[in-house]
């Protein structure tokens, strides 16, 4: 065990600099994906003709494609369009429009779920539908859509970890980086899993705190407990 | 003669195969109280919603204080401004406090100053008698408080006609008196209204002219003497006794109560 503690202590310098590119490609393309999911939800649900055909055609094919395939598509194939771009702004973008589309269908399912009744109060008094879902529909929508969101930041801390497959130093790469030089795949393989663990379970609870901030009483299914 | 406040001609409105609207004409004086009945699905909600054109007529049109709107043309945001809506379901904002429901379509569609909307806000929930639930959320409100609260709303943006899509019928028996006290009250300060209730005691008691809807149309239309004890046509009289039969409650307590 003492033996165990050391190896850690010696590897944990690496494997945190890995969390924090981690974290970063993570926060990145949370933030990338909720500017274009949220919109794309909009017109998906708003939109019409051409601009919900687009927000369709869109999101059913970010979801229908492997991310690998996206990441490689912008690392590897932007290039012979003459556009290249660094190894983690690429991860970033595309982990980001892959999480767009899987946050559009979060923010679609919660503002569908809004009672149409809101709407129609909203522009009864006057707002425009612009002002309804600005005021009074998206205020709602993202209180409902925030425990699916919390999926979402769960799944993308674990999903960047195929940014190593275009050798991202985030902490699965490094982990295989310490592993060809100490042979232990074993251990390294451990550590690396049990600082996924930390990190998630630390994330939990703050998307937890967040959620019971901004509740408001006998709104939020999730939270009726709390009242 | 003064140009009725509002001025419904030959309405239509279909949805899909179904005819609702079939050339419904009515006019609303300014003060009045109208109070529509009607059998269910006979298009009494569709036709409210007409007014303020959250449904689309298919054609026919609706003058209001003496201009006719135009649904390609006009704002319709102004025109709305101009005539309240209160729901069956009371439709809270649920993510604001009572205080804030009042105050946000005075702040965000009038544009006045944010404090001067909370003010005004307590002032209209003065007048619903509600001054003490500013800060409840509309989940922390019973039936009645909502409906208060959504009346406050609606008079907030200082509205020239007030619509009521069966305010009442969403409520527990002993929570409809509330809502129509404050109904009443707000007839007797002059507020014209159209209201759609089968409250027979409210009719009775506070309407000036009680319209009978049936199969898309006005079928009768009258004074609450006149649709009470003698109207026209046969029917009327049947649905009448109808709904005074099927809500004794309602019409005893109606009558009473208010
Ligand atoms: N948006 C809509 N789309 C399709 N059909 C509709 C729509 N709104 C109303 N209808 C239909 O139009 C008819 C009239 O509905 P409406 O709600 O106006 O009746 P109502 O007189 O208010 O009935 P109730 O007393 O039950 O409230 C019904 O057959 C209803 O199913
Ligand atoms: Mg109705």
């Amino acid at each position: 065990m003492r033996e165990q503690i050391a190896f850690f202590v010696s590897i944990f310098p690496a494997l945190w600099e890995g969390l924090i590119v981690s974290l970063k490609l993570s926060a990145g393309a949370l933030i990338l994906g909720f500017t274009i999911g949220l919109p794309m939800a909009l017109a998906r649900t708003y939109g019409k003709g051409i601009v919900k055909k687009i927000a369709i055609a869109y999101i059913e094919t970010i979801r229908g494609t492997p991310m690998v395939v996206q990441l490689f598509i912008i690392y590897f194939g932007l290039p012979d369009l003459g556009i290249l771009i660094d190894r983690i702004p690429a991860a970033i973008i595309a982990l980001g429009i892959n999480s767009s589309a899987y946050q559009a269908e979060y923010f679609r399912g919660a503002i569908q779920s809004i009672d149409s009744g809101q709407m129609m109060a909203a522009e009864a008094l006057g707002m425009t539908k612009k002002q309804a879902v600005r005021h009074i529909i998206l205020p709602q929508a993202l209180r409902i859509v925030l425990p699916p969101w919390s999926n979402e930041v769960i799944y993308m801390v674990k999903y960047t970890s195929v940014a190593f497959l275009i050798a991202v130093p985030e902490l699965m790469a490094r982990g295989k980086m310490i592993i060809s030089w100490t042979f232990k795949p074993l251990e390294v393989l451990f550590w690396v899993g049990v600082i996924y663990v930390i990190v998630l379970s630390i994330i939990a609870k703050i998307v937890d705190l967040v959620e019971l901030k901004i509740s408001i009483p006998g709104f939020q299914m999730s939270r009726e407990d709390h009242y | 003669m003064v140009e009725p406040i509002l001025r419904i001609e030959n309405l239509y409105k279909n949805f899909g195969d179904v005819e609702v609207l079939k050339g419904v004409s009515l006019t609303v004086e300014e003060g009045e109280v109208v109070v529509i009945i009607g059998p269910s699905g006979t298009g009494k909600s569709t036709l409210l919603r007409c007014i303020n054109y959250l449904t689309v007529p298919d054609s026919g049109d609706i003058y209001f204080e003496g201009r006719k709107i135009e649904y390609k043309q006009d704002n319709l945001s102004i025109v709305r401004q101009k005539i309240g809506m209160v729901f069956q379901e009371f439709n809270l904002f649920n993510h604001l406090t009572a205080l804030q429901n009042v105050a946000i379509g005075p702040s965000k569609v009038k544009k006045i100053n944010k404090t001067k909307a909370l003010e005004l806000a307590e002032k209209e929930l003065l007048r619903v008698g509600l001054q003490d639930k500013a800060d409840h959320y509309p989940a922390e409100l019973s039936g009645g408080q909502k409906q208060r609260v959504a009346i406050a709303r609606a008079l907030a943006m200082d509205p020239k006609i007030l619509l009521f899509d069966e305010p009442t019928s969403a409520l527990d028996p002993e929570l409809t008196g509330e809502v129509l006290m404050v109904m009443k009250d707000l007839a007797l300060d002059g507020m014209t209204m159209m209201v759609v209730s089968h409250e027979m005691g409210f009719a009775r008691e506070v309407s000036d002219k009680i319209i009978f809807l049936e199969g898309g149309v006005v079928s009768e239309m009258g004074s609450p003497e006149k649709i009470f004890n003698n109207p026209d046509k046969e029917r009327t009289l049947e649905f009448v006794s109808k709904i005074t039969r099927l809500g004794p409650i309602d019409s005893s307590r109606g009558g009473s109560d208010i």
